[in-house]
């Protein structure tokens, strides 16, 4: 039998709190922001194929940072549960609130139940129409979730980057304006991304039904230009 | 429904399919609805893509619907037509659009056209071996991959079989196979492919009582479909109302004998 030793409560969390937090800031931020016309998420992403940004429904976006095993499953499940519901009763009845919430209940349960915390930080976007406002729904490695009024900065040094994005961007403007004041603030002073290692996705109503977009490097060395 | 987390060795993969059965979103099983069916769709193939022409009867012992829309785009670049049980026929349709759909989100790259076609086959076993409501679909579309249009037809039991001229699902089939097989010839145009297809449904809807001719009355006409390198795109009511109309006056001048000016 093995030996237990008593760890208060408020140690525990706290332990735990500073493993997942260490795990999330190493990883690189993304910025998602609202613009004029719809939500860019921007992320700064060296591999070309291992996403952080992702398509979830017609109008929902996912953005994750942190341990990518364990983001890339909760994207998974998110397209999941969207496309069953959406099935299940009507495409509109899909709603990135409620989709949130699930992730904000699973990451708090494994926060305080699991082996581990998981290492993330996930982003769901999800693009205004007449039934539901423009949102953005930050859900933290312990579950918190929070509802961005405009902008919203994921992992790494999130709170330089946000206070850099808000200096330069404190009202919404055009898809270009806001694409050049997220990637500035990503890089900070001192150095600069190249655009290869951006990862930009975008919802915008384009006639269609489905609004994500990924912007293609050209289309993103345009828009920066 | 909360949220659907697999452990790696159970994960059901970016089939929308596996992930529904085992949620129990569908349910595979017999019924006893009644059956409402019979219909024509030509799927055929020219030089740079491919066409579909559907008609829109929806039959049980009477005319249940006259404006069934038997063709839809599964996604882009890819038609899917149905015949058989109406009920059945649209659920497959709902799931194929979106397990194509799903698999894109999933794993962020579209399946192959072939990877299309194969999906169906166990979906249409299943179906057609679990209940008396039989459907058979038709599927065709544009390969981006090797650049020609592809036709795909299906048996009862799921087999999948490529076609390199053309296909035919419903009732009306035998007529609309005639039609096809006196006329078609290897790298037709698009205008040559339409007015083939166009004539090969008229002929159809003249002889199965199943199959809905053109609809002078009510303006219901025939689906006309093209899928090219552009995508899917169906033709203006006015385009195929000049189609049918032309068919109709030719087989007017000569006294309604089939045969008579046969282009």
């Amino acid at each position: 039998m093995s030996n237990y030793f008593y760890v208060s409560p408020e140690q525990l969390i706290k332990d735990r709190a500073e493993f997942a937090q260490k795990g999330i800031a190493r990883g690189r931020s993304i910025v998602g922001a609202i613009y004029n016309k719809g939500v860019v998420l921007v992320a700064e992403n060296p591999s070309a194929s291992l996403n952080k940004i992702s398509e979830v429904y017609d109008r929902i976006a996912f953005a994750g940072v942190g341990k990518y095993n364990e983001f890339d499953r909760l994207r998974e499940a998110g397209i999941r549960w969207a496309d069953g519901t959406g099935y299940t009763y009507s495409r509109e009845d899909v709603d990135a609130r409620a989709l949130a919430n699930y992730y904000a209940q699973y990451l708090g349960d494994m926060f305080t139940e699991g082996q581990k915390p998981l290492e993330v930080e996930i982003l769901i976007a999800q693009l205004g129409s007449k039934l539901r406002p423009t949102k953005l729904y930050r859900i933290a490695y312990e579950g918190t979730i929070s509802d961005e009024p405009h902008f919203v900065v994921l992992g790494g040094d999130a709170e330089t980057i946000k206070e850099r994005f808000a200096q330069s961007a404190p009202e919404l403007e055009a898809l270009d304006a806001t694409l050049k004041h997220a990637v500035a603030a990503l890089a900070g002073p001192d150095r600069t991304i190249p655009v290869q290692e951006l990862e930009v996705g975008i919802l915008e109503d384009r006639g269609g039904r489905r609004t994500f977009r990924r912007l293609s490097v050209d289309e993103v060395s345009g828009l920066l230009d | 429904m909360g949220l659907p987390l697999f452990s790696a060795h159970d994960d059901p993969g970016p089939s929308f399919i596996d992930y529904a059965e085992r949620n129990g979103i569908v349910r595979t099983g017999a019924s006893s609805e009644v059956h409402v069916h019979a219909t024509t769709v030509i799927a055929l193939r020219y030089a740079t893509g491919v066409v579909m022409v559907g008609d829109r009867q929806a039959t049980g012992n009477y005319i249940a619907s006259r404006d069934v829309r038997k063709i839809e785009p599964a996604d882009r670049f890819t038609g899917l037509a149905i015949s058989g049980s109406a009920a059945r026929g649209i659920e497959l349709l709902r799931l194929t659009q979106l397990s194509f759909e799903h698999y894109e989100k999933m794993t962020d790259r579209s399946l192959s056209l072939e990877g299309k076609a194969n999906y169906l086959s166990p979906i249409i076993q299943r179906n057609n071996l679990s209940t008396p409501l039989l459907v058979l679909p038709l599927l065709a579309g544009w390969d981006r991959n090797a650049e020609q249009g592809r036709v795909f037809e299906y048996d009862g039991a799921g087999g999948c079989y490529e076609r390199s001229d053309f296909a035919t699902i419903g009732s009306g089939s035998p007529f609309a196979e005639g039609t096809l097989r006196l006329g078609f010839r290897a790298e037709m145009s698009l205008e040559e492919a339409l007015e083939l297809g166009a004539l090969a449904l008229y002929e159809a809807g003249d002889n199965d009582p199943s199959t809905g001719g053109p609809d002078f009355v009510r303006r219901i006409f025939p689906m006309m479909v093209v899928i090219d390198a552009e995508g899917f795109r169906e033709l203006e009511l006015d385009d195929v109302e000049q189609r049918f109309l032309a068919i109709s006056e030719r087989r007017t001048q000569s006294g309604g004998v089939a045969g008579g000016a046969l282009r």
